[in-house]
């Protein structure tokens, strides 16, 4: 196994939590967001382990969020980016081409 | 602009940097792969408002429903048109599918917003397009049209005519197209029905419509794996 090779994938999307959380919204239609109570019962996370992930790709600009409401009746939408559509698309050929390697 | 960070979310439930952290441990390359796979799938599933056990499910209904039809009028001659006892169960299962197909939708979109989701006009549209339909029945009849027309050829032909375009033509507004070639097929099924008379209506458009719902099913079942 070459010896750069785990440094081929994108540490950020290279991580289970954050690698179903990138690519259960990059299965949603461009333009469309998802709710954070959706996206929570999907993953299967709670929501103080899913915020955390969430930040750290928003921080990344992979994801972009929106808050509507205040307190009791606020609701946060997320969605990918572009930007992360194209690191998924990258960490995926990046894998294929590791796992051919093997 | 970053939203999430709002720390009563986080302290909610105790968790920290320190829980999520643990998750960063070796990952082989090959479990990542079939996760991405498995998880790829699984949101695609999700969701999809058409997924193919509904497709399958319409065929069934569409075969069944069409089917019970043709059976209350083939060999009338004159035709008079469908029996009582099988309008209600093409009614009874039209109505199961409807009730289906809005709790998959429901379950499918719960949470998602954007331009996939369908807007309420174009439900609206829908929904006038179907009662239209059967409002210009009622005036056949009122005209006198015979009962090969206004109980055969008409309701066998027309509603999917009718549905066919208009959500071909709300699927071509939104660059659906594997729903756009579907509704346009549907269309032109119907179309093709109405030459084989009254009774033969019923049976060729409830076949050709279940054979198209199930090439709608494999489609999707398809597409899911890709």
């Amino acid at each position: 196994m070459p010896t750069d090779a785990p440094d081929a994938l994108d540490p950020l999307i290279h991580v289970p939590t954050r690698l179903r959380i990138v690519a259960t919204l990059a299965a949603l239609p461009e333009g469309d967001t998802v709710s954070f109570t959706r996206l929570q019962d999907m993953i299967g996370l709670t929501p103080g382990n899913l915020i955390i992930h969430l930040r750290k790709l928003e921080d990344a600009d992979y994801i972009i969020s929106h808050k509507t409401g205040n307190g009791a009746g606020s609701r946060t939408t997320v969605a990918l980016t572009d930007q992360g559509r194209a690191a998924l698309d990258t960490y995926t050929q990046a894998l294929r081409g590791l796992l051919g390697g093997l | 602009m970053n939203e999430i960070r709002d720390p009563n979310e986080a302290a909610a439930t105790g968790d920290n940097e320190a829980a999520a952290a643990g998750d960063e441990g070796e990952f082989d390359p090959r479990e990542a792969a079939a996760l991405l796979q498995q998880t790829k799938r699984r949101a695609r599933n999700r969701f999809n408002p058409n997924p193919p056990l509904m497709s399958l499910l319409r065929a069934i209904v569409a075969f069944g429903a069409y089917g019970v039809v043709w059976l209350s009028v083939r060999g009338q001659h004159p035709y008079k048109g469908p029996a009582g006892w099988a309008l209600a169960i093409l009614y009874a299962l039209v109505i199961i599918v409807i009730i289906a197909s809005v709790g998959y939708l429901k379950r499918a979109t719960t949470g998602v917003k954007g331009p996939s989701r369908m807007r309420p006009a174009e439900s609206i549209v829908l929904a006038v397009a179907w009662i239209l339909v059967y409002v210009f029945m009622g005036a056949l009849e009122h005209a006198g049209a015979s009962h090969a027309i206004v109980y055969g050829i008409y309701p066998a032909t027309a509603p999917l005519i009718m549905l066919g375009l208009v959500g071909a033509a709300l699927a071509q507004a939104r660059a659906d197209w594997p729903i756009f070639s579907g509704a346009l097929t549907v269309a032109v099924i119907a179309s093709v029905a109405a030459f084989f008379g009254p009774a033969g209506a019923w049976l060729v458009a409830g076949i050709a419509l279940a054979a198209a719902l199930l090439v709608q099913a494999g489609a999707s079942a398809w597409r899911q794996r890709a």
